[in-house]
């Protein structure tokens, strides 16, 4: 009897155990397997323009057994050359056999000329992709997005990973450095204000393997000068074209606009201070009657002393001078920030956009408005920590 | 009387957080391209109107007797039949947008790579499973889906909402009347709720108030909806039309991703499974429908699940390389036959009820 129940019973057992089977292979994501031998998990990308189309360089991590492991993630850089973005990947695969993967890949590196000719076209690829993660952050590089990527790093075996501790949460709390994800950019360009900005990178060159700061202990420095990079310059970009470039002062000026500051050094005449506290703002009236637009770009900053004399050790307090010395510091850097921003028409603050959230109507009546016709107001306010 | 075979309950737990499931994969993006930064308005018109139907559908469950039996009375039992096939048939219609979907958000979400066409075949095999159970099966696969959904939901919005802008919904009306228009015809093909209810009228007991409490669930889980579509467009904002599978990537800007790795997943794999759930159900109601129209013969049931999903799945195999076109095609052609299945099927509601009210105005006499 209990045979036959099980029997019959059987064809059920067989299509639940099927299905769990197939259930199991439909999440799977075919196991998890992938063969390291024939893909290239991609780090970082680089894309220059070339008179043909673009120069797509892949940092791709390799297994141990190249000339770069001292540790960490040993890489290869390679190159693909085409009419577009994807005809690069595509050469990269053709002349390699590794399928390129792009899900891993946490940095895209603009050369600066192809930030010039349009940024919007060499990211466009990686934006549709749906492989390609969008929280990815951009950046432009000075010169060669190729030869960035391709130098030895003084302080990281990848240099990519060298330029992605630059823009740690930490370092943009330092208010040295602005970045940028792809979703960032992209909502800026396509938006109303058409304007964006990221990080622009610089190389700079290490004395000697004895003095630099990975300890010249990696056999790339036999290669060549290890390099350090920097990223305390700000690219502005408007209509998807790179068309100013903020100096150090003015990105921090922007970072505090932004109120991202928590534990930066703000110069104070002949002291310095230390950011305890920050709070930005924009603000923006629009006189639709005399086709006026106006803004307030506001700074709020605690902070106390960096260094002290002996005898005020204990409290830190900041003088009056100080404070007053660096609201003027930082009122001179933020106007410098609006005629920046101003001469590359890039509209950072996104102030066409907020007109167009206010009022549809006031946005076309005064989206035209040059940047450099807006009145500028400012509101810094610098004190001690009470 | 035909035996109660679901509960009450579940049945609300379907509309509550069952059914928004099946409209968070390519609806967003479809609606930020249509609708804009408006996108709300039309799912709100939507939501009303299915909520209305809803309960209609469940008054009708008031007399505890099947669809078919009532048609039968009304107009024949091959008149009844006709009509049972003609519902199925849009069913099966119905069930193409969510089958696409969970085909392109399986190759998109499961897999970093483009996977082989047949990667998303064993689906068929689960479905033909599902579709040849028994209604309590569907019931209580209802209890675990709902408070799994809810969770999947809860977490993708707290992860979420710290990187939306809610500043990109303005201005109200940006999008024009042909925005809202646009929009509330193109998102008809997601809005068929209360047609996947009317198979399950007269198999679950009718409870006082019910019509009631499932229109209110109804709304709850489209207020969900709403406010998942405005931490959607406001983490995406002017990019929202190019995020087709949303759900899945809102999440990751959660600044803790990047110190504790993508936690969000456990609660998008929680939504996604859900959804596979809710893609079979068109198919399922449509093989019920067949079923219960030629009186539920034991291998009937199983031969019918076999027949629908074979034949669905050469379809989706058939129109492998026009994902797009096929979405297309019914999103922004053939959007009027939902409208006008649900018009069609409320006007029938009424019929029958009136026809019900009469006969027993008659026996009474």
């Amino acid at each position: 009897m209990r045979t036959k129940h099980w029997l019959k019973t059987l064809p059920a057992k067989l299509w639940i155990a099927l299905a769990a089977l197939v259930a199991f292979t439909f999440f799977s994501n075919d196991f998890g397997l992938v063969d390291i031998q024939k893909t290239a998990i991609i780090l970082a990308a680089g894309v220059d323009r070339t008179e043909e189309g673009f120069e797509l360089t892949a940092q791709i991590a390799v297994p141990k057994g190249s000339d770069r492991t001292t540790g960490g993630t040993s890489s290869v850089e390679i190159e693909g050359r085409g009419a577009t973005v994807a005809d690069c990947l595509a050469a990269i695969y053709a002349q390699t056999g590794w399928v390129p993967k792009l899900v891993f890949c946490d940095l895209i590196l603009l050369g600066e000329e192809a930030a010039r000719s349009g940024a919007l076209d060499a990211l466009d690829f990686f934006l549709r992709n749906e492989y390609s993660p969008d929280s990815c952050l951009l950046a432009v590089c000075e010169g060669s997005a190729g030869e960035t990527l391709k130098a030895a790093s003084a302080i990281d075996d990848a240099s990519s990973l060298a330029l992605e501790k630059l823009f740690s949460d930490a370092a943009k709390r330092s208010g040295r450095v602005m970045t940028a994800t792809m979703r960032e950019f992209a909502i800026g360009h396509y938006g109303a204000s058409a304007s964006g900005y990221m990080p622009y990178v610089r190389m700079i060159a290490q004395k000697g393997p004895e003095e630099g700061a990975g300890g010249g202990q990696n056999t790339a420095a036999e290669e060549g000068e290890e390099k350090l990079f920097s990223a305390e310059q700000t690219a502005l970009f408007s209509a998807g074209r790179m068309t100013g470039i903020l100096t150090e002062e003015e990105t921090a000026a922007f970072s505090l606009l932004k109120g991202n500051v928590y534990g930066g050094a703000l110069p104070a005449g002949d002291a310095t201070l230390a950011v305890l506290k920050n709070s930005g703002g924009v603000s923006l009236q629009a006189e639709t009657l005399t086709a006026k637009l106006s803004i307030g770009l506001k700074v709020r900053i605690a902070a106390r002393a960096a260094a002290s004399s002996p005898e005020n050790v204990a409290t830190n307090r900041v003088t009056q001078a100080e404070c007053l010395a660096a609201e003027q510091a930082l009122e001179k850097a933020v106007r410098s920030l609006w005629a920046r921003c101003a001469e590359a028409e890039c509209d950072l603050f996104f102030l066409r956009r907020t007109l167009w959230r206010r009022s549809p109507e006031k946005y076309a009546a005064l989206k035209d408005t040059p940047l450099s016709e807006i009145a500028l107001s400012t509101e810094i306010s610098v004190e001690g920590l009470r | 009387m035909t035996a109660s075979r679901l509960n009450a309950r579940q049945i609300l737990f379907f509309l509550a957080a069952v059914a928004p499931a099946g409209k968070l994969v390519l609806l967003p993006s479809l609606l930020a391209a249509q609708a804009k930064n408006d996108l709300l308005f039309p799912i709100l018109l939507q939501v009303c109107v299915q909520a209305a139907l809803v309960f209609a559908v469940l008054l009708l469950a008031r007399r505890e007797r099947t669809v078919y039996a009532l048609l039968a009375d009304m107009v024949g039992s091959i008149c009844a039949k006709a009509l049972c096939i003609l519902f199925a048939a849009f069913l099966l219609f119905a069930a193409f947008v969510p089958l696409i979907e969970q085909k392109l958000l399986v190759q998109s979400l499961f897999y970093d790579t483009l996977p082989s066409y047949v990667a998303f075949a064993p689906f068929f095999l689960f479905s033909a499973y599902l579709c040849a159970k028994p209604l309590n099966a569907l019931g209580r696969m209802w209890d675990v889906l709902a408070p799994l959904f809810c969770i999947g939901l809860f977490g993708i919005l707290l992860l979420s909402a710290g990187s939306a802008d809610f500043g990109a919904l303005a201005p109200a009306g940006g999008a024009g009347a042909g925005g809202f228009l646009r929009g509330s015809a193109y998102s008809s093909s997601w809005f068929f709720d209360a047609a996947l209810l009317l198979p399950l009228v007269g198999k679950f007991p009718y409870r006082k108030g019910l019509a009631w409490k499932g229109m209110l669930c109804y709304l709850a889980g489209g207020g969900a909806l709403l406010l998942f579509l405005a931490v959607y467009f406001g983490v995406f904002s002017d990019i929202a039309v190019t995020q087709l599978f949303a759900f899945a990537h809102m999440s990751k800007y959660f600044s803790g991703i990047t110190a504790m790795g993508r936690i969000d997943y456990l609660f998008i794999f929680a939504v996604a499974f859900v959804m596979t759930f809710y893609a079979a159900m068109p198919i399922h109601a449509a093989a019920e429908t067949v079923s219960e129209a030629f009186g539920r013969r034991k291998p009937l049931a199983a031969l019918l699940s076999l027949g629908m999903n074979a034949a669905l799945f050469a379809l989706l195999f058939a129109l492998n390389f026009a994902p797009s076109a096929t979405i297309a095609a019914i999103t922004e052609r053939a959007f009027w036959v939902f409208p006008a299945v649900g018009a069609g099927a409320a006007g029938l509601l009424l019929l029958l009820d009136g026809v019900q009210a009469l006969q027993r105005r008659r026996h009474a006499d």
